[in-house]
């Protein structure tokens, strides 16, 4: 569709004087359209949030090994060379139990010097040594865990594995994201509605030049493009103010979570790459309801 | 317009049945040719208004074969049905001139609409307007134009794009006397450089006088196709 230059500004006047025609009515539908987008974008920072923190989460699953004290050093090695070598195994790490304090007296943070202080000396180390797996896939873990039990009770004493928290995370963001796909469906389909009916004023006003258009034989297309100019713009301007607002939230409840305690359990999205995403989907999610909308009214109400 | 290029159009038993079973044409044959005069009359009600329709395929034949230069209407992809509209100009009762622009800018208004290039409309529109006589009323928005002038806009709107034929559908019929006859001078003369005219029209003196081609249609039914003929009707 080679379309001149002069004809695309001729249909952007006309889609702006449609705009500025029922004022009132465009209003009505870019608020419609802000109020949608405002909610889905709200769910969509949740949504990725999760999603995000399922994602990091996910790294730190590991199945924990503990092994049998009556072990040797080098059984030891050997047995984490074996569990090395099964299918599905990205790493296996021997941890002996000294380094385990050490490591247990870091994650615990100043306090932890004094509390471990007497745990150290030989013989007082309650930890056993362990290997930890990371599976090259969080679903294998439960696959993985039975085929490092049945390495022998002589060998390890128990395997533990953190396969919990994930299933529950992810459990949770794929029932969020249904919830954002049927209430933001509603409510696209709402602001739809709306810019269609906009839409449709202009198609009534502009009756008779429809009908002049037609008769000198103006194309199909010629006619049409203002009223999707026209919807596309209402979307696009009702994108404006959601991305503003969801991201300044954001914005504020990222800096508030990340200055205290939390931010050591709550992961959240950086604020740059999650802009990206919610800008773009918004913008485009407003573009397409616009469209959507001017085509209902385009199809319905304008007889090329 | 274009003397020697033939547009011819032809209707082979055309039949127009609207869904509320009303039959407005039922087995019509008919050929105008390229250049000709032609009147269409007939009391109201009788199928005119739904003839000069299947010409320029603002209605579909219900059955039987509408050919405009050998394509059949019926069969055109609706894409394409525009360019079979721009050879084609239409002129009404009621003029159709938007009422927000001046005479100058609708009659340009058709040729944006075919996407003619700016530096092209403008001496073409002075050009057809000096044709019609309005050349020194081009500013003027149609409520401060005359009946007959406002007329004369529709015309020079239905020739600016150059068509080959033209429907006219009562053209004179909210005219007085005098400004009817300036209409038919004027589509007289237009018809003289070749272009196709048919209109359709209750003026029996019009008719009478010109004395060119008359079709006349009764419920439907073409029962009268005559060179040179008369109205034939009391009012």
């Amino acid at each position: 569709m080679g379309m001149k230059i002069e004809t695309m500004m001729r249909h952007f006047r006309e889609a702006y004087r449609g705009v500025r025609r029922n004022s009132w009515m465009s209003f009505a539908a870019v608020s419609a359209v802000a109020v949608t987008l405002f909610i889905f974008g709200l769910f969509l920072i949740t949504a990725f949030n999760v999603r995000y923190m399922a994602g990091e989460l996910e790294k730190q699953v590991a199945i924990r090994a503990a092994l049998s004290p009556s072990m040797t050093g080098a059984q030891e090695r050997q047995l984490t060379e074996q569990i090395q070598q099964l299918p599905g195994v990205k790493n296996a790490t021997l941890i002996p139990k000294n380094v385990g304090l050490r490591q247990m007296r870091d994650e615990w943070g100043p306090g932890g010097e004094q509390l471990f202080k007497d745990l150290d000396g030989e013989g007082q180390n309650p930890l056993p040594d362990i290997i930890t797996v990371e599976p090259t896939d969080p679903k294998n873990v439960e696959s993985l865990k039975k085929q490092i039990e049945n390495f022998g009770s002589d060998k390890i004493e128990r395997v533990e594995a953190g396969e919990g928290v994930t299933d529950k995370l992810l459990n949770f963001s794929s029932m969020l994201r249904n919830i954002v796909l049927i209430f933001g469906l509603g409510l696209a389909v709402l602001a739809a509605f709306l810019i269609s009916n906009t839409i449709k004023l202009t198609i009534i006003a502009r009756q008779r030049e429809i009908e002049i258009q037609r008769l000198v034989g103006a194309s199909n297309w010629f006619i049409r493009w203002p009223f999707f100019i026209e919807g596309a713009f209402i979307g696009l301007v009702g994108a404006i103010f959601p991305v503003v607002i969801v991201l300044t939230i954001y914005q504020v409840f990222y800096n508030v979570l990340g200055a205290g305690e939390a931010a050591a359990i709550l992961k959240l999205m950086p604020v740059v790459s999650l802009g990206i995403y919610v800008t773009i989907s918004i913008f485009a999610l407003g573009v397409a309801i616009g469209t959507i909308g001017s085509i209902i009214s385009v199809r319905r109400f304008l007889k090329v | 317009m274009f003397p020697g290029v033939s547009f011819v159009i032809e209707m082979h038993d055309v039949w127009k049945v609207y869904p509320n079973g009303v039959e407005a044409l039922r087995g019509v044959d008919v050929r105008i040719d390229q250049g000709e005069f032609v009147y269409i009359v007939g009391p109201s009600g009788a199928g005119k208004s739904s003839f000069i329709k299947l010409m320029y395929r603002e209605e579909k034949p219900t059955h039987g074969i509408v050919l405009i230069n050998g394509v059949n209407v019926k069969r055109v992809r609706d894409w394409k049905i525009p360019h079979v509209r721009r050879k084609i100009g239409v002129v009404f009762q009621d003029f159709k001139l938007l009422p927000n622009m001046t005479a100058y800018e609708n009659v340009a208004f058709a040729m944006e609409a075919v996407e003619t290039p700016k530096r092209k409309i403008k001496p073409r529109v002075q050009e057809v307007l000096e044709l019609v006589g309005l050349s020194d009323r081009m500013h003027a928005l149609p409520s401060q134009l005359s009946g007959g002038e406002q007329q004369r806009v529709a015309i020079a709107r239905a020739i600016v794009n150059n068509p080959s034929f033209i429907i006219a559908d009562e053209p004179t019929g909210n005219l007085d006397p005098e400004n009817s006859w300036d209409i038919m001078y004027l589509l007289e003369e237009i018809n003289k450089f070749g272009t196709t005219i048919v209109m359709a029209t209750h003026n029996k003196e019009i008719v009478n006088t010109m004395r060119q081609r008359v079709i006349a249609i009764e419920q439907g039914v073409i029962v009268r196709d005559e060179l040179g003929g008369e109205y034939g009707y009391e009012d």
